[in-house]
């Protein structure tokens, strides 16, 4: 796996934050939660952010509460300001001063064209928050009625991206013993977290090889919605329209990586946030909290308990380990619940015995948490096999792209219950372990051949580039 | 005769960094659906207290409930009164005459459109001229800080700061406890100079 050195313009991140300086009363609570010091300027004065550093992850988005006033006469019409935001007309929402772009308006029009099949992927996270938006408590799980929501907006295939989450943890996993078996790069990082991603290819570019070459679910969906989910429906890989809603800003920035195209089209031409969903849903004038319960289309719909945990802190960890147990020593790890790799936003280490193997691993959850270890990697003094990182708080469900929360005062409820209603979710589903997802398994028989095999390598592994 | 002394919020300009906050929870607070999220608001945000930011300073503004309201005192319609140790405004009786407005030294009332149910109330009795011809115009009425009258936890502003600059003063228990000080800090300067 080579590096190519390419420098990064301010187009390439194709500003996908930004902070409107009408707005902004540069009182820098979004300097403070960023994690790469992106955010520039003097107290009191408009904030701006520097493309060069911001790694997109949204938390500005989330804490600022510079709203634009109805009263205020010296600023731009909302109207104007939405079309800059590329928010849907629909949207009655205030405007704060930091925002993401946004992608609906892409999403409602190829909705509308009949000439294309539209398919989707919805992250973990997604499906314990979306509901907030609807008038429903912090953290309601509403997989079904998601689902059910999709097809009322006029999605055609109503996939899953828990679907490839499972699936990554078969590659990662398997990657990951092969790098232990085989002497390969160690500690390895794991690659899901598309700001996480960024940041060692801007802050430790030399350190790239630790990173897993596995995609993230997101892309390994859409690479895999525009080959075998063609293949499946009969249709040209060119129909296909690939739509993904993400807990998360920076996903945005992943489906536009040149590289990620690798179904010989764009593997996914829109990324939405939670946020945006909902208001494609209200616009559409659909009653989300009445709508009935409804599955996931197969076969790249289903999920285990292993691939929905993906959105919290130490959920990519634990289902990781509840496979790779099993692939290494050929028995069921004796407690499915490995409660040590769970926890709130730092730094957690754990190691567990499997079968001669102590296999160690750390996981970081704040992007701000990651230096010291970072450096620790570099200096060569990791003690641990299998590193997991996670920009935002508490994983995915503490996402840039999330309902954002009014009140500061229940930030802390709201990822609390995203948190436990994931596990909830995990605990009540038949299967619980990636590789015991029968369509999985089928893909893998019927498309892929074997993990790391050569499909496999060409649709679900990629390249990284370093941006120093 | 009642010698307690109206509470009021008032801002510690040191500590305020113009975040608007304290403007947000205020207006969701007020508004007839709960709001958790950014997506739930579909009206307006409209707080009762107002951030001021200048050159000079940087804090919000709102009610003191005065113990001799001159917004009272002025208003038409009887509309203002004192319940509970409160300056409360009742909009159903008011005719957005603006004279409170214009009486309040603080500039703690503002006239605001009304909304029920996510849609502006307009007053089919008065018509307004606009490009697109005659249209019904919006209610307003006259809007002031209530001190979350109605909420449980008391003002809204208050715990939503983040820097905690906002507080809720209590004129009688604020005096007592800086007479106390004083009388301490005068006994720690005597014990000096006598032992």
């Amino acid at each position: 796996m080579s590096e190519e050195i390419v420098s990064v313009t301010a187009a390439e991140a194709a500003c996908l934050i930004k902070i409107d300086e009408e707005l902004c009363t540069g009182c820098r609570r979004c300097a403070a939660v960023c994690p790469v010091d992106a955010i520039e300027g003097e107290k009191g004065q408009p904030q701006t952010i520097r493309q060069d550093r911001c790694v997109i992850c949204g938390q500005c988005v989330q804490i600022c509460s510079a709203y634009a006033s109805i009263f205020d006469e010296d600023i731009a019409p909302r109207e104007q300001k939405m079309a800059e935001r590329g928010l849907l007309p629909s949207v009655k929402e205030p405007l704060f001063a930091a925002y993401n772009r946004g992608d609906a308006g892409k999403v409602k029009a190829a909705l509308a064209d009949s000439q294309l099949v539209t398919m989707v992927q919805c992250a973990p996270a997604v499906r314990v928050a979306i509901a907030e938006e609807f008038g429903l408590p912090f953290g309601s799980l509403t997989p079904g009625q998601m689902a059910a929501a999709l097809r009322r907006v006029g999605f055609k295939r109503v996939y899953d991206t828990n679907f490839t989450a499972d699936l990554t943890i078969m590659e990662e996993g398997s990657e990951l013993i092969q790098r232990v078996t085989e002497g390969g790069t160690l500690p390895m990082f794991t690659s899901c977290c598309p700001a996480w991603v960024k940041y060692v290819e801007q802050d430790y570019p030399e350190l790239i090889p630790h990173l897993s070459s596995c995609k993230s679910p997101q892309q390994m969906a859409g690479a895999l919605f525009k080959t075998y989910g063609a293949k499946v429906d009969g249709i040209g890989a060119e129909r296909v329209f690939s739509v993904s809603v993400m807990p998360c800003t920076c996903k945005k920035f992943e489906c536009d990586r040149p590289e990620m195209a690798d179904s010989g089209y764009r593997d996914v031409d829109v990324v939405i946030t939670t946020r945006e969903l909902a208001q494609l849903i209200k616009d559409a004038g659909i009653d989300f909290a009445n709508l009935p319960e409804e599955e996931f289309d197969k076969p790249l719909g289903t999920y285990s308990g292993a691939g929905t945990i993906f959105g919290v802190t130490g959920g990519v960890m634990e289902a990781a380990l509840r496979t790779g147990y099993e692939l290494i020593t050929n028995e069921a790890i004796p407690e499915l619940s490995i409660d040590f790799v769970r926890g709130g936003e730092g730094v957690r280490k754990a190691s567990v015995q499997v079968g001669d193997l102590t296999l160690k691993v750390a996981v970081v959850s704040g992007l701000k948490n990651v230096k010291t270890v970072m450096e620790q990697v570099k200096a060569g003094k990791a003690d641990f096999h299998f590193l997991e990182v996670m920009t935002c708080p508490v994983g995915c469900v503490s996402g840039g792209g999330q309902p954002k929360v009014v009140l500061p005062a229940d930030k802390p409820t709201a990822y609390t219950n995203r948190t436990a209603n994931t596990y909830r979710h995990d605990e009540n589903l038949p299967v619980r372990k990636s590789h015991d997802n029968q369509d999985v398994q089928n893909l893998y028989k019927a498309f892929l051949g074997e993990p790391l095999g050569h499909e496999s390598h060409h649709l679900l592994h990629t390249k990284y580039t370093a941006r120093k | 005769m009642n010698t307690n002394l109206n509470a009021f919020v008032v801002a510690d300009p040191n500590k305020c960094i113009g975040c608007k906050v304290c403007e947000v929870a205020c207006s969701v607070a007020h508004t007839d659906k709960e709001t958790l999220t950014v997506g739930m608001i579909d009206t307006p945000v409209i707080g009762k207290l107002y951030l001021v930011k200048t050159a000079a300073v940087t804090m919000p503004v709102q009610c003191r409930h005065c113990e001799d309201a001159p917004c009272a005192q002025v208003c038409q319609e009887g509309a203002i009164i004192q319940t509970n140790g409160k300056i409360i405004i009742n909009e159903e009786e008011c005719i957005g005459c603006k004279t409170c407005l214009m009486a309040c030294p603080f500039g703690a009332i503002d006239i605001v459109p009304v909304y029920k149910n996510g849609e502006a109330v307009t007053q089919t009795g008065l018509m307004v001229e606009t490009k697109d011809g005659l249209v019904e115009k919006g209610l307003a009425v006259a809007s002031k800080c209530d001190l979350c009258a109605e909420r449980a936890g008391g003002p809204a502003c208050v715990s939503a700061c983040p820097e905690k600059a906002l507080e809720l003063v209590v004129p009688k228990q604020e005096k007592k406890r800086r007479n106390i000080n004083a009388a301490l800090n005068l006994l720690d300067s005597v014990k000096k100079f006598i032992g």
